[in-house]
């Protein structure tokens, strides 16, 4: 019977990521490995969705009043013209806005371009719709890009490309030059540009997320996704969308419907209420994570890790192990669990080149999404470690 | 981490999906031309597709507008001749569905919709507080991608409930945002570019969408009134062992058909024999009222071979939270749950929350909820024999499917644009449901899940306002 799995469906295995979080779980760890709050979502989006419930929002129905607001949102933030009519669609999540666009636009065979290292879902979506993904490594320490790399990896059978910015794991927001030369890769080859912005409003040290969509020529070929999920905490309530040219917009609609029909109600409802959140809003949630990275990044240098790229974006640490640490990342990260109750990702999950590059099993990624409490629970267990110079394995 | 639990590495096929040279067995025959770059996608659909040939008046209703043309209101942008986001050949010809179609149309002429199939009234008050009390608790994150522990327990506990068959809810219960991604996910998981799946026509519209975004080989077989049994013969010259799948929905959307005992026996038969998969959507199966629903599963050798697809909003009545499951053996459902986490990746929280709640409904909700329907149903169809349509029987669901042709319409497009505009009733065309659609124009589909006052006073109009000619 097992012959009667699809060949796609044989390639795939268990996400690393939510693995280890059943594994900090069982072991009690403090898990700073998934990417998703453990602090409240905010209560006047809570009350919307509990009143949504209540006031009956709960069969099929599509809020346009979110793509009204979105609409609102890209002109004031970006500069950009959307018809809140015609260019939007509202899917369960950025998961699903990426993979109806992914379907909407991939035919078999067609060539999807992706920065390495990168979130490991992509690629399982572009294969299931019988594409094939195609590395482009960004180059560490600084994760940049190399603008001749990039061309070259451009081909006849090139339809998109997939960006990620503010960046999953590494934490890097791609500049406007370094998204210039995206841009001009995308109209030399008559590419499609798919982006993931779902940390659009998480960004540090002043720096402003810019989307590819607003460079000249871009606009027309640009698949925009993000959520609600990231910058309103609520990663289990399933609200993203795609902003794209009609046509585009119009098939990833047609698709989501037929994927999943109709993203939550209630869940929409509360869209509403959070996306017409004050300024302050975005700016308080900044600044709390921006504190949370920067305590982060104390917390592994007090145990020897030398961080040599500074998120500029994202809730993620991206780091190389210690240079004196002679352990790969998967082994790391099992120490830490046992010394340490600590949980975070083995980076090796993240890479898919074809080099045999040593660094991609020397990274581990750090989620610092988490509470105060949590993550002083985190300083402490070191604290402890180094006091007591225990474990050399984890301390350097 | 390593790939540990992958078990089937030995088998030769685990090769990256290469499209690149394809095969050159025949069953990509048809899939070949596609891979070609300027491939025009109408004659690739022509040769195994139905043919689209809706009226103008469906074609010029965009999905997203309420303007019948959406008018660009862009400020001057560079002029812009060439399009340069293409849409993928094989989905060009989906277009909007016909039921925001319809339900437009509805709006615009202050029509009383007995087509589109979600109540007009609410979810049980107990359901809604546990989501609201789910939300108030913080469960508002990720949950596991296969399902919140505790739902997964309560589905297994349902099904046993129902078919007596004891299940692993860790291994055997995936959870998704509604049955069409159970559905989609099934299809994308199990199903190779180029494999044959069986479809019951009329069918309800995304069945046909998914498979083609999996690359299947569509073979129908038409279901005809009156009662719409399983053509056996028909059946028996269509499966082969080159077919991988079949897919069953019972209670049966849109004529409310129920498959026997005896037809789901004979298919089972013909399944083991052809080593063929069956996947169930059985979302309507608290509404059976004229039999007992009998899943596929429970049937004997057929739990290892059946995906049984299910979902909370047609049972209680909250269409819009997208709760819905996949129960099949671990070597099934390992490949639904890959193609569902990269499809959404993950079901809306809170929801399930209510759901397991839901599910453990005691069974005073289910005989009423019955109760309830069963009188809704009463007074439609009592109605539309009164108003002169030939009903056919339906045994499940909230759909009744008439012949219209007493009205001297010269098929069901027109019908349901005459009843939209003339009468202020809303029907849906069946034959979106069919590969050829001339199998549908005589017949019609109605819902009976409205409040009792909606359906008579629909009923009220028809008969003001619908003559027979």
């Amino acid at each position: 019977m097992e012959g009667k799995l699809s060949s796609v469906a044989k390639n795939f295995t268990p996400s690393s990521i939510q693995e280890l979080s059943q594994l900090a779980q069982k072991c009690n760890a403090i898990n700073l490995a998934e990417g998703f709050p453990d602090f409240p979502a905010p209560p006047c989006i809570k009350e919307a969705a509990v009143s949504a419930i209540n006031n009956d929002f709960n069969q099929y129905r599509r809020v346009q009043g979110i793509c009204d607001q979105l609409a609102l949102t890209m002109k004031k933030t970006h500069g950009l013209n959307v018809n809140p009519l015609t260019d939007i669609a509202i899917c369960c999540g950025q998961s699903e806005a990426f993979a109806a666009a992914i379907f909407s636009i991939i035919n078999q065979g067609d060539e999807v371009l992706l920065f390495d290292p990168c979130y490991e879902t992509y690629e399982g979506c572009i294969t299931l719709a019988g594409g094939i993904p195609v590395y482009v490594a960004l180059e560490p320490p600084q994760w940049t890009l190399d603008p001749e790399k990039l061309m070259r990896s451009f081909t006849s059978r090139t339809k998109a490309i997939v960006l990620n910015s503010p960046h999953n794991p590494t934490g890097k927001v791609f500049s406007r030059d370094e998204l210039e030369i995206i841009a001009e890769g995308c109209r030399r080859w008559d590419c499609v540009a798919i982006t993931d912005e779902v940390y659009e409003y998480i960004t540090y040290d002043n720096q402003k997320h810019e989307t590819i969509a607003k460079l000249p020529g871009m606009q027309e070929r640009t698949i925009i996704t993000s959520s609600l999920s990231k910058t309103f905490s609520v990663t289990g309530w399933r609200i993203g969308w795609a902003i794209a040219p009609a046509s585009a917009a119009s098939a990833i609609q047609n698709i989501h419907i037929r994927i999943t029909d109709s993203a939550p109600a209630p869940f929409q409802e509360a869209a509403l209420t959070a996306l017409r959140s004050p300024i302050e809003y975005f700016e308080t949630l900044r600044g709390e994570y921006e504190l949370k990275r920067d305590f982060c990044m104390k917390l592994l240098g007090s145990i020897g890790f030398r961080i040599q790229f500074k998120p500029q974006g994202s809730l993620f640490l991206f780091s190389e192990l210690p240079k004196d640490c002679l352990l790969s990342d998967v082994e790391y990260v099992e120490e830490l669990i046992k010394q340490a109750g600590v949980v975070v990702v083995p980076g090796r999950g993240f890479f898919h080149g074809n080099e045999s590059c040593n660094y991609q099993k020397r990274y581990i990624r750090v989620a610092f999404c988490k509470s105060g409490a949590i993550l002083n629970a985190a300083a402490q267990k070191f604290g402890e470690l180094i006091n007591a110079k225990a474990c050399p394995k984890i301390l350097y | 981490m390593q790939a540990a639990e992958c078990t089937w590495t030995h088998f030769e096929m685990l090769r990256p999906l290469c499209f690149k040279s394809p095969s050159t067995t025949p069953l990509f025959f048809n899939f070949s031309k596609h891979f070609q770059k300027g491939f025009s996608d109408s004659s690739f659909f022509r040769s195994n597709r139905r043919i689209s040939n809706y009226p103008s008046f469906m074609a010029t209703i965009s999905s997203l507008s309420t303007h019948k043309d959406p008018v660009s209101t862009h400020d001057a942008t560079p002029n812009i001749t060439h399009q340069p986001v293409q849409v993928a050949k094989r989905l060009e010809k989906f277009k909007t569905t016909i039921f925001t179609q319809m339900s437009m149309l509805a709006i615009k002429h202050g029509a009383i919709n007995l087509g589109q199939g979600f109540p007009n009234f609410d979810g049980p008050d107990f359901v809604k507080e546990a989501a609201i009390q789910a939300i108030k608790d913080g469960k508002n994150q990720y949950a596991r991608g296969y399902g919140v522990p505790d739902f997964n327990n309560a589905i297994a506990a349902r099904f046993k409930k129902d078919t007596g068959l004891v299940i692993d809810p860790e291994k055997e219960v995936t959870v998704t945002s509604g049955c069409t991604e159970a559905i989609a996910a099934t299809m994308l998981g199990l199903i190779n570019p180029g494999d044959e799946v069986i479809l019951f026509a009329p069918f309800y519209d995304s069945y046909e969408a998914t498979l083609s975004m999996a690359g299947a080989k569509v073979k129908c077989i038409t279901l005809r009134p009156p009662d719409f049994a399983v053509p056996i013969d028909e059946l028996k010259s269509t499966i082969s062992k080159n077919t991988r799948a079949i897919l069953i929905n019972t209670p049966h959307n849109p004529t409310g058909k129920m498959f026997t005992r005896e037809e789901l026996n004979t298919i089972a038969s013909l399944c083991i024999e052809n080593d063929v998969l069956v996947f169930t959507d059985e979302v309507y199966d608290k509404l059976a009222f004229e039999m007992d629903h009998i899943s596929m599963a429970s049937l004997p050798g057929m739990y290892e071979r059946t995906v049984t697809m299910n979902s909370l909003g047609k049972t209680f009545s909250l269409t819009g939270w997208k709760i819905g499951w996949a129960i099949a053996p671990p070597h099934l459902a390992w490949g639904v749950r890959q193609a569902h986490s990269f499809l959404t990746f993950a079901t809306s929280t809170p929801m399930q929350y209510a759901a397991t709640v839901a599910l453990q409904a005691p069974d005073s909700y289910f005989a009423e909820l019955k109760r309830d329907y069963m009188a809704k149903k009463a007074i439609l169809v009592q109605g539309l024999k009164d108003v002169g349509f030939k009903v056919f029987p339906s045994s499940g669901t909230y759909f009744v499917v008439v012949d219209h042709t007493p009205f001297g319409l010269e098929n069901d497009i027109a019908f349901c644009e005459y009843l939209i505009k003339e009468v202020g009733v809303v029907a849906i065309p069946t034959s979106v449901f069919y590969l050829n659609p001339d199998d549908g124009k005589n017949l019609v589909r109605f819902t009976f899940c409205k409040d009792e006052e909606t359906l008579r006073s629909a009923v009220e109009r028809m008969k003001e306002k619908l003559k027979k000619k």
